[in-house]
């Protein structure tokens, strides 16, 4: 609101998403692979192994073509992409991080150019002095992973932060050193993967096999440690954040998942190596290498889910919002917003009153500046699919729309704004994904009826409210689920019809029967 | 149209050290950031022009500096790019996000352009033909950048285009044609750039001037003359850019403001020395007097030119933006910790260039370039 909001088609946090992935896929090899060229020469150098040596001169020519080029490209792409799409953040960040950024730049600087002199240094340096750039490279790669690290981790968990605005107790905040920890094992593993790359075109096969198996030694340990650190990893993310990838928020779920078997195939991949390593071909190197771009993309998409709905933790939401009041914030807080509206703070908007003709042209501003940081219309994280799959008519947007932040434990900010401003949204968003009446078998089915309107907060456990304080008696429970907010005030004022209710009540009423004859409910965990 | 409203708000954040200091890094890693962009681009433009005169090997020789030249352009262009949101971020993200997809894919551009110009590097004079194709393809692609930089920039300092652009194209696909001042600024920019191009071939021509003579002779002929002839155009350039700007502007630097008046006196004078200077270089075949004085002169005229283009933003944005609307706060624990690391920093990277060889003076450029007694002697 603060800022202009790029309008990206096919969903602006796919974007950013893309950018970083790659990125960072490359920016920790960047790391580990440093120390790997340095310790292989020096390997290679006292074994008088002139093949191995020759192999890495041209593994160097690749490390420095992916790291020094597309690796320092996308790293300032980050920055321009989060400037792009989160403007606020970005703001903070940079006002509260700059010495971090500026003293980042200068290892930067000393990596690039260490990079470099040892590339053109092969053929031209005595062999000491060749390495010693290595060493710089390594060091000044890893302390330029220590500065961002403290930088990115600040984001999730912003610590005491929030109430010193300290640069240290941000940076050392709880995440730092676990999160350091995991990232540099994850650049060991990588620099063991991409040398496979290089290997697997290797033609002197006793060469080959050489080289698999020193990757190998990268690879296995790195991986094996990995789960341990991500452990205490885990452990040091409060638990209201971390139970963000547990259930509720299907995002962080699916990707913690996917994340642990992805892990799971690349070490398995890793050791099939072994097998034959002087065989290893390109083919099987690329596969190990997708893999562990599959398996990082989805650490850090949980990373970056579980972060929600704040884009600096507790502190500023993804939608730019600030979670509380602070001086200095211009108005453009949660409470400030739903107190004087969103068409008279925010900035950006050309229509400053809802009339008849133009509230779905206001529900779409007020969409961009609320919900389009991290949803599209139709695509990445598409608000037509949502709504397609529940059913939801503008009424039922509307009242949803009320307690989003309650919703998926808390992985949405609130709806900022006045009453009618929310009704102008929920007129756009019901006008994206038009829903015709449901049919009665629809209506009859009570878990349908539950999916579609109650699954956002409710989960299929006994000890959930739903199912622990409905009344047993149906028309008891169906009455009392007339009103819902005066069951819980948080709740959302939906008008379930007659049938919805009978059959909601009912259904409930046989998965409790289920779960006292001692029948695992499914799901529900 | 005026729609001062537009102005984003400043993050609640202090600035965490005095403006001035911000403001003398991102001059001064500004000017760092052009030197290093000029060579580059004026440098591959002035390869690309030996290539169409049938001068084979100056296109390899600048080519293979490229690829050196274009990581120095984004590691000392980082900097600014820090520094100018820590002062300008409210104008800087607002345009940024308005022209955001020809901004965006500046990174698309500068990833092919970079590996076109390793690909042309490695090439090493072989598929002559090919290696010329792609050096004008990613020469162009670095043209389109700068392009794209002046039209943010020129947008970012001028809140009142900014509300009628975005609301008819809130997708980010615009740019900032109807500025008067983009073109020459744009293309005082880039003959900048092919000037200081031509000092990099004068300094090739010195690194090799007792070597291969004649050489080096054709290369500093070449070089210097497009030195010439860039910085005369300039003077074309630089009152079309003058003209076009708004009348109180252009007035600051006609007599108005004695600061931006006597920069662009010291400015017009130093560059009509230089041409003087490296015509009597080029008379009396004297490739050092170009190499140390005239590059030093111009080294003197593009900061006078950075400290002159920071005068002209902040008179752009006169009306929006006041210095003095930061609450400052240095940042004591960690502040003087960057200027221990930035001159540590510094001190390790001229090592390591000496180290290299990269110093070794002429000696070194006599003889064989690397192999040198001190580098061996320092390494054991």
């Amino acid at each position: 609101m603060n800022y202009p909001v790029w309008d990206v088609v096919f969903g602006a946090g796919l974007l950013m998403a893309v950018v970083a992935v790659l990125h960072v896929f490359v920016s920790h090899f960047a790391v580990g692979g440093g120390l790997f060229l340095v310790l292989t020469e020096r390997n290679a150098r006292r074994s008088n192994d002139a093949a191995l040596l020759g192999w890495l001169k041209t593994h160097t020519k690749f490390f420095v073509l992916l790291t020094v080029v597309f690796g320092a490209v996308s790293g300032v792409g980050i920055w321009f992409t989060i400037a792009l799409i989160s403007p606020t953040a970005t703001s903070n960040l940079i006002h509260a991080y700059v010495w971090g950024w500026a003293i980042e730049w200068v290892f930067f600087f000393i990596e690039i150019t260490a990079a470099l002199l040892y590339l053109y240094g092969w053929d031209k340096l005595e062999a000491r002095l060749h390495q010693w750039y290595g060493w710089i490279y390594f060091f000044a790669a890893f302390a330029s992973m220590a500065i961002i690290n403290g930088i990115v981790t600040f984001m999730l968990t912003s610590g005491r932060w929030i109430e010193n605005h300290q640069f240290w107790t941000g940076f050392f905040n709880p995440t730092y050193f676990p999160s350091l920890a995991f990232r540099f094992a994850i650049s060991l593993a990588l620099a063991g993967i991409y040398a496979l790359l290089t290997a697997s075109v290797q033609k002197d096969a006793a060469l080959k096999a050489r080289i698999v198996r020193w990757s190998a030694l990268w690879i296995v340990p790195s991986l094996a440690v990995l789960p341990i650190l991500g452990w205490w990893y885990i452990r040091t993310i409060p638990a209201s954040i971390w139970a963000r990838a547990r259930g509720p928020m299907p995002t962080a779920t699916h990707f913690a998942f996917l994340a642990v078997v992805l892990l799971a195939v690349t070490f398995v991949l890793a050791l099939l190596t072994l097998i034959q390593p002087q065989r290893l071909p390109l083919a099987f190197s690329l596969m190990v290498a997708l893999v562990a771009l599959g398996t990082m993309g989805s650490f850090e998409f949980v990373r970056e889910a579980i972060r929600k709905p704040f884009v600096i933790g507790n502190y500023l939401y993804a939608n730019s919002l600030y979670a509380a009041p602070i001086p200095g914030d211009g108005g453009f807080s949660v409470d400030k917003l739903d107190d004087v509206g969103v068409l008279t703070s925010a900035k950006w908007l050309s229509n400053r009153e809802i009339t008849q003709q133009n509230q779905l042209a206001v529900g779409h501003e007020i969409f961009r500046v609320e919900c389009a940081s991290c949803h599209s219309t139709d695509s990445y994280r598409g608000l037509k699919h949502y709504i397609a799959l529940r059913q939801w008519d503008q009424d039922r947007i509307q009242a949803m729309l009320a307690t989003l932040d309650v919703m998926h434990n808390g992985a949405m900010p609130p709806f900022a704004g006045t009453d009618s401003e929310r009704a102008a949204l929920a007129a756009f968003l019901a006008s994206i994904q038009p829903v015709a009446p449901s049919p009665p078998s629809a209506a009859a089915n009570g878990r349908t009826v539950f999916e579609r309107n109650c699954s956002m907060c409710h989960q299929l456990r006994a000890d959930d409210a739903l199912f622990a304080r409905l009344p047993k008696d149906p028309s008891e429970a169906s009455n009392a689920l007339r009103d819902l907010p005066n069951l819980f005030i948080r709740m959302p004022d939906l008008k379930l019809s007659d049938e919805e209710r009978t059959a909601l009540v009912d259904w409930v009423n046989t998965e409790r029967r289920m779960q006292t004859n001692g029948m695992a409910v499914p799901g529900g965990n | 149209m005026m729609e001062p409203n537009l102005i984003p708000t400043l993050d609640p954040n202090p600035l965490p050290a005095p403006y001035w200091v911000f403001k003398l890094l991102l001059v001064v890693t500004f000017f760092l950031h052009i030197v290093a962009m000029n060579l580059l681009l004026g440098g591959a433009a002035l390869a690309l022009a030996a290539k169409w005169r049938s001068k084979n090997r100056v296109f390899v020789d600048v080519a293979k500096k490229l690829p050196v030249l274009l990581p120095a352009t984004i590691t000392l262009g980082v900097a600014p790019l820090l520094f100018v949101q820590v002062l300008y971020g409210q104008f800087f993200y607002a345009s940024s996000i308005i022209v955001a997809w020809p901004w965006f894919l500046v990174l698309v551009a500068l990833t092919v352009a970079y590996y076109g110009f390793y690909y042309v590097s490695f090439q090493n004079g072989q598929n002559s033909g090919k290696s010329g194709s792609v050096m004008l393809f990613s020469v162009v692609l670095i043209f389109l950048i700068g392009f794209v930089y002046s039209n943010n920039f020129t947008l970012s300092q001028t809140p009142a285009r900014w509300g009628a652009k975005y609301f008819a194209h809130p997708a980010g696909w615009n740019l900032n044609l109807s500025e008067p001042t983009l073109v020459p600024r744009f293309l005082h920019f880039f003959t900048a750039a092919v000037a200081v191009g031509g000092l990099l071939l004068v300094l090739i021509a010195f690194a090799r001037w007792k070597r291969e003579p004649d050489y080096a002779r054709q290369i500093f002929h070449f070089g210097g003359k497009a030195f010439m002839y860039a910085t005369m155009a300039q003077f074309l350039l630089g009152i079309w850019f003058l003209a076009a700007l708004p009348r109180d502007l252009r007035i600051l630097f006609l007599g108005d403001s004695a600061l931006a008046t006597s920069l662009l006196v010291l400015g017009v004078g130093v560059a009509i020395a230089a041409i003087l200077l490296m015509s009597e270089a080029i008379r009396r075949e004297n490739v050092r007097l170009a190499a140390y004085y005239v590059s030093g002169i111009v080294g003197v005229v593009i900061l006078t030119m950075s400290v002159m283009r920071d005068i002209l933003r902040d008179a752009y944005l006169k009306p929006y933006f006041r210095p003095d609307q930061f609450v400052v706060k240095t940042q004591w624990s960690v502040f003087p910790l960057f200027l221990v690391l930035f001159v540590g920093g510094a001190i390790l990277w001229l090592v390591m260039l000496k180290r290299y060889g990269l110093f070794a003076g002429k000696k070194a450029e006599q003889e064989a370039p690397v192999e040198t007694p001190e580098l061996t002697g320092a390494a054991r």
